[in-house]
C-alpha cells in the first residue's frame, strides 16, 4: 500500500516516511503542491498525508481539487494552524481527519489506519486492541486468539469504540450506530449494553477498559 | 486666552463676545444717528423761520428798513414765551431789530456768506442754537438770525431721545440673543456629519480595521483631516495584517521543528526514555499553542452577531480532553443542562476558554477524583476540581499572565487562566473563583445569553466534532 506525503519540510517528511515504513507503509514524498498534483495524477495512492503550509500554493487547494473530482482518496491533513482561522473550517469540509503539529507518530499511524478502515477503504478488516481482535466483516471477537460470543448489540458497541480507540465516542454516536434511525431509544439503553460488555470483557480476560465520560460518551483503551 | 476643548463652546464664547460688543455699540450708533437727525430737522426749521422773517422785512422810500411782524409771529418770539429769539444785523454788526428787549446780539457778527449759517451759543444757563440767513434789501446787506433755546425744545423730540434706550435700545438684546441661539443651532447641525464620523470611528478596533470614516457629508474644511485619518487607518490595517500573518507564520515555524523533534525521538526506539522526552515536548507545544492563542486574542474582537451553543462547546471540550484526564487516572464529567444554551460569542474562543479551565482543573484535581463541568441555563459554566484549592489572597492573581501557584511545577507557563480571562473580557462575561467547603476549587464563567432573534442561527458552530469531518453543509 502506497501513501503520498506532501510536506514542504524535507526533514519532517522523511522522518514521517521512516515512521510509516516501520508501521508497514511505504510512502512517496513531494515538497510542493505542483509536484503533488503530478504525483496524484500518475499514481493511485491509498491515502494522502497533506501539510497545509506549502511554498507554492495552499494545501487546501489540492484537497479541493481532489474533492471536486469526487475522488474518495482518504486525506489526513497536517496543520500548524489550529484555531479561529477559517482555514480550519475549510479543512473540516474536505479532509477525513486532521492532526495539529507536533503530533505523535503513533497517533498519525492510528488515525491513518482508522481512515483506511472506513467502508470502501483498503485496509484489512481486523481491529486490534491489547489482547482483543475484532473482524469487521465476520463481526467476530477474539480474545487471546479465542473466539468469544457477544450479542449483536454489544458487538456493535464494541466495534464503534474500537474504531475510535483512545478517543471519546459520544453517546449519541453509539446510539446512532446501534439503533440507526429506528425510532425511540430508551435513555439508558446504551448504558445497559456498555455495562454488559464491560462485564463480559472482564470475564473473558480482555485487557481492555471502557471508560465512561459522564455526560459525553465512552472511551475504550488498553488496561495498563 | 481661554482654551476650550469643545468647538461648540469656543464658538459660543466668541459669539457672546461679539453679541455683547454689538449690544453696546449698536444703541450708541443709533443714538448718534438719531441726534444728528434731530439736529438736521432743527436747522431746517430755523432756516425756514429766518426766511419767513426775511419776507416781513420792508424798505421804506427813504431807505430805512422796517420789520412789521404779524401777531402770531410776535407771540412766537415774545420773551415771555422764551423759546425763540431773532435779530437782524447789518454788515457792520449793528443790531437793527431784535426780539430781545436789551437788543443784545444773539450770535457774533456775521462774516460774508451767501448760504445760511448755523450757530450755537450759550446765554446765561441755556444753550441756544439757530440759523442765519443773508438778505439784500434795497442795496443793503442784512442778516436775519433765528435761534431756539434748547432747554425749551419740543417735548416730543425730547421724549424720543430720552426713551430711546429704554424702548428701542433694549429690544436689540433679545434680538441678538435670538441670533446667538440660531447660530448655535446652525452650528450643531453643521457638525452632525462629524459626530456620525466619530460613531464610525468608535467601531474601529484591531479586528475591524476595514472600517473607514464616511467622507460623503463631511464639510469641505474638515475633509482633509478625515482623509488623512482614513489614510492613517490604511497604514494601521496593514500593520495589523502583518501582525496576524506573523502569528500564523510563527505557529508554523514553531510547530514544524517541534514535530520534527518529536518524530525523531519516536524513531529512536527506547520507549522509557522517549516517554519522558514526549512529555517535555507536549509541555512545550502547549506553551507555544497558548502563546499563539494569546496573540490571537489580542487581535480578535468578537462579532456581536455571532452565537455559540455553550452546551455543545463544553461537550466537545470534555470529549477532546477526557483521554488526557484518563491518562492521569483522573476523570472528567459533563453535567447540568442537556439541551442547547445559546450565548453571544465566538464558539472557538469560548472552546479555548473552557478547555483551559478544564485542563487547569485536571492538573490540580487529585488522582482518582473527577473534574465536574456543569452548564447552566442562564449561560454559565462551572468547572469544579477536587484539588488543594486556591488561597484567598491568590484568587485574583491566578488570572495574570505567567502566574503559577506552585513555582516548583514545570508543567505550565501560567498562561491558561489568563487566556480564560481574555476570552471572558472580549465577550462581556464574568469569571469568578471560589473554594468549595468540601475542598477543591470552582471556577464559574458566565456569558451573555443570546437574544432569541439570533439563537439557532449558528447552532452548528459549537457542535463540530473534530473526530467527524463531515461536510458542514449537511
Amino acid at each position: 500500500m502506497r501513501l503520498l506525503i506532501v510536506e514542504d519540510n524535507v526533514e519532517l517528511a522523511e522522518l514521517v516516511a521512516k515512521g510509516l515504513l516501520a508501521a508497514g507503509y511505504s510512502a512517496d514524498i513531494v515538497n510542493n503542491a505542483g509536484e503533488a498534483q503530478g504525483a496524484l495524477t500518475t499514481i493511485n495512492y491509498a491515502a494522502l498525508i497533506l501539510d497545509l503550509g506549502l511554498p507554492d500554493r495552499d494545501g487546501l487547494s489540492i484537497l479541493r481539487n481532489i474533492r471536486h473530482r469526487k475522488d474518495p482518496l482518504p486525506v489526513l491533513v497536517l496543520t500548524a494552524r489550529d484555531g479561529v482561522d477559517d482555514r480550519v473550517s475549510g479543512l473540516r469540509s474536505g479532509a477525513d481527519d486532521y492532526l495539529v503539529k507536533p503530533f505523535a507518530l503513533e497517533e498519525l499511524v492510528a488515525r491513518l489506519e482508522a481512515i483506511l478502515r472506513r467502508p470502501g477503504q483498503l485496509l484489512g478488516s481486523s481491529l486490534r486492541l491489547a489482547n482483543l481482535a475484532y473482524d469487521t466483516e465476520s463481526h467476530q471477537v477474539f480474545i487471546d486468539g479465542e473466539p468469544r460470543v457477544f450479542s449483536a448489540r454489544e458487538t456493535s458497541v464494541l466495534e464503534i469504540l474500537l474504531r475510535r480507540q483512545g478517543r471519546v465516542v459520544p453517546k449519541k454516536n453509539v446510539e446512532d450506530h446501534i439503533f440507526g434511525l429506528a425510532g425511540d431509544v430508551a435513555s439508558n439503553a446504551v448504558e445497559v449494553y456498555v455495562f454488559r460488555l464491560r462485564k463480559q470483557l472482564a470475564e473473558h480476560g480482555a485487557k481492555i477498559q471502557i471508560h465512561t465520560v459522564r455526560g459525553v460518551g465512552y472511551l475504550i483503551s488498553e488496561d495498563k | 486666552m481661554i482654551r476650550f476643548k469643545s468647538l461648540t463652546s469656543r464658538i459660543v464664547f466668541l459669539h457672546i463676545v461679539a453679541v455683547a460688543m454689538t449690544a453696546i455699540l449698536m444703541p450708541l450708533i443709533l443714538f448718534w444717528l438719531l441726534n444728528s437727525e434731530i439736529s438736521d430737522l432743527h436747522h431746517t426749521a430755523m432756516r425756514q423761520q429766518a426766511d419767513e422773517l426775511a419776507g416781513e422785512l420792508q424798505a421804506a422810500p427813504d431807505g430805512t428798513l422796517t420789520l412789521a411782524l404779524p401777531r402770531s409771529l410776535k407771540d412766537q418770539y415774545s420773551e415771555a414765551y422764551g423759546r425763540y429769539a431773532y435779530d437782524v444785523v447789518d454788515a457792520a454788526g449793528r443790531v437793527l431789530f431784535s426780539s430781545r428787549a436789551d437788543r443784545a446780539p444773539i450770535f457774533p457778527p456775521e462774516v460774508s456768506s451767501s448760504t445760511p449759517v448755523f450757530h450755537d451759543a450759550t446765554r446765561k444757563d441755556s444753550i441756544i442754537s439757530g440759523a442765519s440767513v443773508r438778505k439784500e434789501v434795497n442795496g443793503q446787506t442784512v442778516w436775519i438770525r433765528v435761534a431756539e433755546d434748547l432747554a425749551h425744545r419740543d417735548v416730543i423730540i425730547d421724549d424720543i431721545v430720552a426713551n430711546f434706550f429704554r424702548h428701542v435700545g433694549w429690544i436689540t438684546i433679545p434680538i441678538l440673543l435670538l441670533l446667538l441661539a440660531t447660530d448655535i443651532m446652525i452650528f450643531r447641525r453643521a457638525v452632525v456629519p462629524l459626530l456620525r464620523a466619530s460613531e464610525e470611528a468608535e467601531n474601529i478596533g484591531p479586528a475591524r480595521t476595514d472600517i473607514r470614516l464616511p467622507v460623503g457629508r463631511i464639510p469641505r474644511e474638515i475633509l482633509p483631516l478625515v482623509v488623512a485619518v482614513n489614510q492613517a487607518f490604511d497604514r494601521l490595517e496593514e500593520g495589523f495584517r502583518v501582525q496576524r500573518q506573523f502569528t500564523a507564520d510563527a505557529a508554523h515555524e514553531l510547530r514544524t521543528p517541534l514535530a520534527i523533534l518529536r518524530t525523531r525521538i519516536e524513531t529512536l526506539g527506547d520507549r522509557a526514555a522517549t516517554e519522558v522526552l514526549h512529555r517535555d515536548i507536549e509541555g512545550m507545544s502547549r506553551i507555544v499553542g497558548q502563546l499563539l492563542e494569546i496573540a490571537e486574542l489580542d487581535t480578535l474582537v468578537v462579532d456581536p452577531s455571532e452565537t455559540a451553543d455553550l452546551q455543545a462547546v463544553c461537550s466537545e471540550v470534555v470529549e477532546s480532553i477526557a483521554p488526557l484526564a484518563l491518562a492521569g487516572q483522573k476523570e472528567i464529567a459533563l453535567g447540568g443542562v442537556d439541551g442547547p444554551v445559546i450565548v453571544n460569542g465566538n464558539a472557538e474562543m469560548i472552546r479555548r476558554a473552557i478547555r483551559n479551565l478544564a485542563e487547569n482543573a485536571i492538573r490540580y484535581t487529585r488522582r482518582g477524583t473527577t473534574v465536574e463541568i456543569a452548564v447552566e441555563q442562564q449561560g454559565c459554566v462551572r468547572v469544579t476540581d477536587q484539588g488543594p484549592g486556591i488561597p484567598e489572597g491568590e484568587r485574583e492573581l491566578v488570572f495574570q499572565r505567567f502566574w503559577r501557584g506552585d513555582r516548583q511545577r514545570a508543567d505550565g507557563a501560567g498562561l491558561g487562566l489568563s487566556i480564560v480571562r481574555g476570552v471572558v473580557e472580549d465577550h462581556g462575561g464574568t469569571i469568578t473563583v471560589e473554594s468549595r467547603p468540601t475542598g477543591g476549587t470552582q471556577f464559574t464563567m458566565c456569558l451573555v445569553l443570546a437574544t432569541s432573534a439570533f439563537s439557532g442561527r449558528n447552532k452548528a458552530t459549537g457542535s463540530r466534532s473534530p473526530n467527524h469531518l463531515q461536510p458542514t453543509s449537511s
